[in-house]
């Protein structure tokens, strides 16, 4: 069911005939429920009810709503590995990534679209990028059941990381394709630089914020959690310190190895627990 | 007489109407743009110069060279007349404008949440190297609608990415030489 939701039922990417009038059933007054069983059950419909602007306050308000519960649940789900106060840091944390990433990032796709002489508004792209993250965020839900398979049957630490990093990947991809046909719809030029364009802005942006306030998925036997992690600059200088570090360049005074230690088995611990450390940020 | 000089000197097009914001606004964007992307530099170098040097670098480069690009396409025999030229690059700054409106923001979290100066650096490089390329992709489509002949011109293609890469290697080099004093 995921795999069609991901890979079907959505309209082509390629340019489409414009979307024509909808029924009333499309274009009328809906619940936020239906509104949100609609994003599930016919995207395209979706689609045209953004595409004629119609009652885009009440999608942006149900997608918004939708996107800080459903976040809210994955990030109780990957806090629960460890558990304690990290379900309920991980559980508010996350719905802060997506959705300040989310408005810092959609305003790019008018942006650049605009630039290129796609005739949009804002209100339009907003929601359509809300709606595309609102459904990305619902099929994270689904897959929340394999994080506490993984606890119940106590998955390793680094499976459980790459169990994330699928369950994210599937959703980011859903949601992508998401965007990408409700701007093709339109046909309209410079569609395809201003995805690109919000691909960029969403992937710096959301690799920034979250890790800003990361731990999201910590071991169990941590024995306590911060809510976030001190101020160790950004994840590009991070990125930029582990290349040095490939290299055999070292700023710090001491690296996090045992050798130091001036025993055989501090520099074994110190290795290993460098490794781990080095593993776990890389993964988070 | 007076008909016949109507005639071969156009009125000048107005300000381009071809973005969803009023004209405004757009040139509002494309004024406050630079000198937000300066403000980013500013703030990491405790240096309000950027503020200024930003929109001077990118409007000084575009007036200096923008000439020549009519000149090259009218030698090469491909020139759209003058006043699709004024009204391109104008249509052309304000898509800077408004892609830079869109790009400020994010860059200004990457930078304003980083600590290293490489980061900011990077971040208000992007936006407004993102943004200038989109203006001239946009330049490049209004040139190409304005003389439907040019879009088969290899000249006229081959002048305006020699224009391009040039406009793009000044005020490159300028920026650079701004971000390095500012930020050393």
């Amino acid at each position: 069911m995921i795999a069609d939701a991901v890979l079907g039922s959505m309209p082509e990417a390629a340019p489409a005939e414009p979307v024509t009038p909808a029924a009333p059933r499309v274009l009328g007054p809906v619940s936020p429920l239906q509104m949100i069983e609609l994003l599930l059950r016919d995207r395209a419909a979706m689609l045209a009810r953004i595409h004629h602007g119609a009652d885009l306050p009440a999608i942006l308000r149900t997608m918004v709503a939708t996107i800080a519960v459903t976040m809210a649940i994955a990030g109780a789900a990957l806090g629960s590995y460890r558990g304690g106060a990290q379900i309920a840091f991980a559980a508010i944390k996350l719905p802060i990534v997506m959705l300040g990433t989310a408005a810092l990032s959609a305003p790019a796709l008018w942006a650049i679209g605009a630039a290129l002489g796609r005739a949009s508004r804002l209100a339009a792209d907003l929601a359509l990028v809300m709606a595309s993250l609102a459904f990305g965020a619902l099929l994270l839900v689904a897959c929340t059941p394999l994080v506490m398979l993984g606890r119940s049957i106590d998955l390793p630490y680094h499976d459980m990381i790459l169990v994330m990093v699928a369950m994210f990947a599937i959703a980011g991809i859903a949601a992508l394709r998401m965007i990408i046909g409700g701007v093709a719809q339109e046909a309209a030029s410079g569609w395809r630089t201003a995805v690109a364009g919000l691909c960029v802005v969403f992937s710096l942006v959301g690799g920034q914020l979250s890790w800003a306030l990361r731990p999201y998925l910590v071991r169990p036997r941590t024995p306590e959690v911060p809510f976030v992690r001190e101020v160790e600059g950004s994840l590009y200088d991070s990125i930029a310190g582990d290349v040095q570090s490939a290299r055999g360049i070292y700023t710090r005074d001491r690296a996090p190895l045992g050798g130091a230690r001036g025993t055989e088995r501090g520099a074994e611990r110190g290795a290993e627990q460098g490794a781990e450390r080095g593993a776990e940020r890389g993964a988070e | 007489m007076s008909v016949a000089l109507r005639a071969s000197f156009p009125a000048p097009a107005p300000f381009p109407a071809s973005f969803p914001v009023p004209r405004g606004v757009v040139t509002a964007l494309a004024a406050a743009g630079p000198v937000a992307v300066g403000g980013i530099l500013a703030a990491r170098a405790h240096d309000a110069s950027p503020m200024l040097a930003a929109p001077a670098i990118v409007f000084g480069v575009v007036a200096a060279t923008g000439p020549a690009l009519y000149i090259a396409t009218a030698a090469a025999g491909h020139a759209p007349p003058l006043s699709a030229v004024v009204r391109a690059f104008g249509t052309a700054i304000g898509a800077f404008g408004i892609a830079l409106a869109g790009l400020i923001l994010p860059a200004a979290f990457v930078a304003l949440s980083s600590v290293s100066d490489g980061a900011a650096l990077g971040a208000a490089t992007g936006a407004i190297g993102g943004a200038g390329l989109l203006g001239l992709r946009r330049l490049a489509i209004e040139l190409t609608a304005g003389a439907p002949g040019a879009q088969s011109a290899l000249a006229s293609r081959l002048v305006f990415l020699a224009w391009a890469a040039a406009t793009v290697a000044i005020a490159g080099r300028l920026w650079w030489d701004l971000a390095v004093e500012v930020m050393s």
